[in-house]
């Protein structure tokens, strides 16, 4: 018997039988105040995955065969026709017909604070407002899929993600700083029985009491409520949604026992409980100023494994298909490598992202990059383009503006318009 | 609750206008001047008032004539008035006023009604004659006062209070016990909760100025300094390392340090606004670098915070619903606009490293090769960043809209309320400094005034804080007169002016438990309510795990001084000097690459070993990698590169506990997502006041389960260690009490306790336990 066979039925069961006993599919309709504003939205959730430092486009999913800029990396043949990927990324390559390339990236942000800030918010960062990223926006206007989990979530994210910005503070991703630890402090801590923990909310329940009979704020009892929640999660089966240990060993050995691994391990199965958005940052430093080459040989064999597993996954499960999967970075790297470094600088004038999934046509390239890599050369896509593509296959409201707490109007793409023959 | 509580800025102004003390019943005419010029204000006069350079449709409403002579008002006939009809319409209507194309909100019906029953009772304006679009200068000779008039001065903000609420027909409430005192004015002033010692020494005191000597010795100690900060940091959006390349923690610095040397508000804002020179020799200059690049957006904030005025939209078009042009904001950037990190990149040259030209030179000569010459580059890189004057000037945007002959042409500086302050190129930050601190600036004083207050009441005299303008009336108006003429005779005195508020009798009321009407003004009945921020939340947890909390600074404070060291060195290095040094880094680049590459071969050899589950090979690879680390260290030892790194805790206070326990003030910006601080809301600096304080369910877990509610319950930890010399049972319940909630427990709580952890096996754990998982715990009593 083919134990990967096994394994992937058994959790195909299990994501049938969360749809039919858990409700969530249906919950996910009832609850969405706003279920199709758009032409038939096809991604139900998104998976983010964000590489900080800024990746090299023509080492990894651009290559320019044979040029010099190649420092020697050669290009190989993918499942999609005609398209070729770098050589470190060769697992990828096997997946490369769920996904869709945009080699025409370009953007004016050189900066990795401003260059982040753009690829998450579509607007330029500037102190007198901050905007959410896309995660507030999807929970804002489409709403939670499960009531009962958080319907944007961070995994490894960095300490400078725009969060909701001027949105309210319940749609900022409840981050996961390490994902095989699953949601922070959910665990009773080592030596505290369960006892113990029934003895002691009972005491805090009876103290508390006296003080919220005299004190009818409404802060002071959602404090008692959001406390009785976190006792119900802590008890409940839907925390299990982020227990990536809950995997088997050969699933969690496909995606890697790094961080991004385990990140995207469980951004799957976050998916698969019905959580909206969820970010994975790579742990990484893509920022290869010096000895590029090097410390690209190290890094992409990991990245490689997780993508195409994620992927794989995604696909073999069924899940593919409502799921949006997009590879975003602040920039690319310039082609010409540093005489003195042997480094890559930063570049935004040109690079690539991806999507796969969740309604997007698979083993296409969407624009195309100059001979070397420096430019654009055909059809070139800003960040605020690329976003408005994430929106329009959720099925968001392009043209739909909210207003910030001083009045002033944002859409969730900015000015961007959606990649239309990406669609299927 | 800061983003949530903002929502419709504009409508909070207007309930807050409408429900004035001098609210007439519902059957009276309303008061022109109180009830209807704010609407006229906020509503019309962008357009329509003299302000507008055309006003629309040639009809303006800014003058008692204009409205008469209007045609849109009939005097008895609402139904008949298009100031009226206009704005009944369908919002899709283009005839609808105000357009709300452009921004602005559409009447609600209480605001319809207020119109139709003046202009129904004969749309009088009383002896109001017209809008002065300048809001005057204010009069201000008073004598100085010192620190010693303090008491005087809370007398007479107790008569002020008391004839409120003589008027009112209301009062304060009950005077607040020494138990919620000593824990409230800890956190306001100290920024956490007392220690078991501080309390119990202030509840046992008989002295009758007890609470007078506590405030000034709390506004005396570093945890002042340490607690100011936070508030100071919300409001300039410190970030320890924002700024590109350079050590932004040394304006934070900066601002410490002015607090703790007590420097006068006006200075404090004066050396902000007139700063130059380089980061380490002036950490002022931070306040520019921390906007690089965006002059206007600068002036955005500035305003916001020392004028409690916004006008950003004005930064694009005229402010949709206040009389602010695009005029008026380019002519008040135009004051800071020639600073050289400002507006371009003059900030960052090597114009303005003064050994440049010799080290050119001196590189020509030497025959300098790339290598050399790009650490000569590095080497300056620093000293590259200056913050200077220029004579450049701020020109109108090729979209201006209000004259398209200026575009293109520059701006003349220019305030917009107050004295005017004509300044040319070469002293316009002094002019506008001198301008802006001046007590008969009418928004400065009274700025800061109204946020100091709310930082110790819960809410402003005039809400929201940054909403100061001639139609905003303050619920008290002498109050915050008296307030803000007092704060400026005490030479803006932060210290002084908070005694006047702490001493007062509405700051030693119980406080108000329920939140007000969103709108409705402070009732000056009490402190509101509130939850602990972020910081004071750490702050408070930490004052249960580590002694003398308030003196711990972090480890990495030798490692500031070395760097602040050596840029000071640098600075005054001679170009022969900085060539050698930059050959020296040359020599140390090439070892230090080589270095690097040796520890990516050794990386990429771990990985493959450990996935071989090879462990005597992982050993081995470990120790090499430890021995180049080394021996690197030792190399950049001998090129002075090192840091003192990894230093140990010595002191024997701390050193059982983690080197990460210092006060959220020590702590460098931006913190990790998974930080309690973060959870609990703590800003991150990106806009002005960007906390945050909803309850959320990782709030509760982290009080449950976190690692300081784990340390707090460890046997050897501090708050523990206090409670062994108590005698027995009743005093250790006690002592818990006091240590968390700074209080005794009732009679009836105190049985509760006993009863619940009479067969517990850890009684003294379930009670800290349940102590920090109280609500109580998370409020300023």
């Amino acid at each position: 018997m083919n134990p990967l066979r096994d394994e992937i039925s058994r959790r195909c069961f299990l994501q049938r039988y969360s749809k039919t006993f858990l409700g969530v599919s249906v919950l996910g309709l009832a609850t969405s105040p706003r279920a199709a504003e758009n032409p038939a939205p096809r991604a139900r959730s998104v998976i983010y995955i964000y590489l900080r430092g800024g990746l090299s486009h023509i080492d990894t999913f651009d290559p320019k065969p044979g040029r010099p800029e190649m420092g020697g990396v050669r290009a190989i043949p993918t499942r999609a026709d005609g398209v070729q990927i770098s050589e470190w990324l060769p697992l990828f390559a096997n997946q490369m017909r769920h996904v869709a390339l945009v080699r025409s990236m370009t953007s004016t942000q050189g900066v990795h604070d401003r260059g982040n800030y753009l690829a998450h918010t579509s607007y330029f960062m500037t102190p007198t407002i901050s905007h959410p990223a896309h995660g507030a926006w999807a929970l804002r206007r489409l709403g939670s899929i499960n009531p009962l989990l958080p319907g944007n979530v961070l995994i490894n994210g960095s300490s400078q993600h725009p969060g909701s910005g001027y949105m309210p503070a319940h749609l900022a991703p409840l981050p996961i700083p390490d994902p095989a630890a699953g949601l922070q402090n959910s665990a009773l801590p080592e030596r505290v029985t369960e006892a113990d923990f029934v003895r002691r909310t009972q005491l805090a329940q009876a103290l508390g009491d006296d003080f919220l009979a005299r004190t009818p704020h409404p802060s002071a009892a959602a404090y008692r409520k959001v406390h009785e929640e976190a006792v119900s999660l802590m008890r409940s089966r839907d925390l299990g949604a982020f227990d990536i240990s809950q995997e088997s060993r050969r699933t969690q050995e496909q995606y890697g026992s790094h961080t991004f691994g385990k990140g995207c391990l469980l951004a799957r199965r976050l998916v698969e409980h019905g959580v909206r958005f969820i970010e994975v940052e790579e742990g990484q430093n893509w920022d290869t100023h010096n000895d590029h080459l090097v410390a690209m040989r190290r890094m992409t064999p990991s990245l490689d494994q997780t993508l195409s597993a994620l992927i794989g996954d995604l696909h073999d499960c069924g899940l593919l298909a409502s799921t949006l999967v997009v590879l975003a970075t602040e920039f690319g790297r310039s082609p010409q490598i540093s005489e003195t470094t042997e480094g890559r600088g930063h570049h935004p004038s040109a690079f690539t992202w991806w999507l796969a999934g969740g309604g997007i046509k698979g083993g296409v390239v969407h624009g195309k990059s100059d001979e070397a890599g420096h430019n654009v050369a055909e059809n070139s896509v800003t960040m605020p383009d690329f976003n408005a593509t994430i929106a329009r296959a959720l099925g968001i409201d392009l043209d739909h503006i909210e207003r910030s707490p001083s009045g002033r109007p944002f859409t969730v793409a900015n000015s961007g318009r959606p990649l239309e023959s990406l669609f299927a | 609750m800061i983003r949530t509580c903002r929502s419709s800025t504009t409508l909070v102004i207007f309930a807050a206008v409408l429900s004035g003390i001098e609210m007439p019943a519902a059957a009276q005419s309303p008061d022109f001047q109180q009830q209807i010029l704010p609407l006229l204000y906020n509503r019309c006069f962008s357009c329509h008032s003299e302000k507008a350079g055309k006003p629309k449709g040639g009809l303006r409403l800014d003058s008692a004539e204009a409205i008469r002579d209007s045609g849109v008002v009939v005097a008895g006939k609402p139904e008949e008035s298009e100031l009226l009809t206009r704005t009944a319409l369908a919002l899709t209507d283009k005839r609808h006023m105000p357009p709300l194309k452009g921004g602005s909100q559409p009447l609600n019906d209480t605001e319809r009604d207020l119109l139709r029953r003046w202009i129904a009772d004969g749309a009088k304006t009383g002896a109001w004659k017209s809008f002065a679009h300048r809001e005057p200068a204010v009069a201000f000779e008073a004598a100085p006062l010192k620190r010693t008039d303090v008491p005087q001065l809370t007398r007479r903000v107790d008569e002020l209070v008391e004839a409120y609420h003589r008027a009112k027909g209301s009062r304060l409430n009950a005077p607040v016990g020494d138990e919620a005192f000593v824990r409230r004015v800890y956190l306001d002033v100290a920024g956490r909760i007392p220690t078991l010692a501080e309390s119990t020494q202030f509840l046992g005191s008989k002295a009758s100025d007890k609470r007078a000597k506590l405030i000034d010795t709390l506004l005396q100690s570093e945890a002042y300094v340490s607690h100011t900060f936070n508030w100071k940091a919300d409001l300039l959006r410190l970030i320890s390392r924002g700024i590109p390349g350079q050590p932004a923690w040394m304006y934070e610095d900066w601002v410490k340090e002015s607090i703790r040397s007590g420097m006068d508000y006006d200075k404090f804002v004066r050396n902000l606004i007139t700063a130059k020179g380089y980061l380490w020799e002036n950490g002022a200059v931070g306040f520019y670098l921390r906007d690089l690049g965006m002059p206007l957006d600068h002036m955005s904030n500035l305003s916001r915070v020392f004028l409690g005025t916004r006008i950003e939209c004005a930064q694009c078009h005229d402010h949709p619903y206040e009389p602010v042009t695009q005029r008026d904001f380019y002519q008040l950037t135009a004051y800071t606009y020639g600073v050289s990190n400002l507006y371009s990149s003059a900030g960052y040259s090597t114009d303005n490293v003064k050994q440049w030209n010799k080290l050119l030179v001196l590189m020509k000569d030497a025959n300098a090769d790339e290598g050399l010459r790009q650490s000569v580059s590095g080497t300056i890189a620093p000293l590259k960043r200056l913050t200077r004057d220029t004579d450049h000037l701020l020109k109108y945007p090729e979209t201006y809209a209000n004259d398209v002959k200026a575009r293109g042409t520059p701006v003349e500086c220019r305030t917009p309320f107050g004295d005017e302050a004509p300044a040319s190129a070469d002293n316009r930050r002094e002019a506008f400094a001198d301008w802006l601190t001046s007590p008969r600036n009418p928004r400065f004083a009274k700025n800061i005034s109204n946020r100091l207050w709310k930082r110790v009441m819960g809410m402003g005299l005039i809400e929201p804080v940054d909403s100061l303008s001639p139609v905003n009336r303050p619920e008290h108006p002498e109050l915050l007169e008296f307030l803000t003429e007092s704060f400026a005779r005490l030479g803006f005195d932060e210290r002084a002016y908070l005694a006047v508020l702490l001493n007062s009798r509405v700051y030693q009321s119980e406080s108000v438990r329920t939140p007000p009407e969103p709108g409705l003004p402070f009732t000056f009945q009490g402190p509101l309510l509130r939850r602990l921020s972020a910081e004071q939340l750490w702050d408070s947890l930490l004052t249960l795990l580590v002694e003398d909390l308030d003196a711990r600074k972090p480890l990495q404070g030798d490692q500031d001084s070395v760097i602040r060291e050596r840029l000071v060195r640098l600075t005054n290095m001679t170009a022969d000097e900085l060539l050698d040094l930059s050959k020296k880094m040359a020599e140390f680049r090439v070892i230090q690459r080589k270095h690097s590459i040796e520890v990516e071969v050794l990386k990429v050899a771990l990985k493959q070993a450990k996935e071989k589950g090879d462990a005597d090979a992982v050993r081995k690879i470990g120790q090499k990698q430890a021995k180049a680390n080394a021996g690197f260290e030792q190399m950049k030892k001998a090129y002075d590169t090192s840091l003192p790194t990894s230093k140990k805790e010595t002191d024997p206070r701390w050193t059982k506990v983690s080197p990460l326990w210092v006060r959220a003030s020590e702590i460098r910006t931006p913190i990790a997502l998974g930080h309690f601080l973060r959870q609990f809301g703590q800003s991150d600096r990106r806009e002005i006041d960007a906390f945050n304080k909803s309850p959320n369910l990782t709030h509760s877990l982290a009080l449950m389960n976190g690692e300081l509610t784990r340390s707090a319950l460890e046997e050897k930890s501090y708050v523990r260690s206090r409670l062994i010399p108590l005698n027995d049972k009743n005093e250790r319940l006690q002592g818990a009490f006091l240590s968390i909630l700074a209080r005794r427990p009732t009679a009836d709580e105190a049985a509760r306790c006993q009863k619940l952890l009479q067969s517990s096996p850890t009684p003294e754990q379930d009670l800290l336990w349940a102590l920090l998982n109280s609500p109580e715990f998370l409020f300023i009593p």
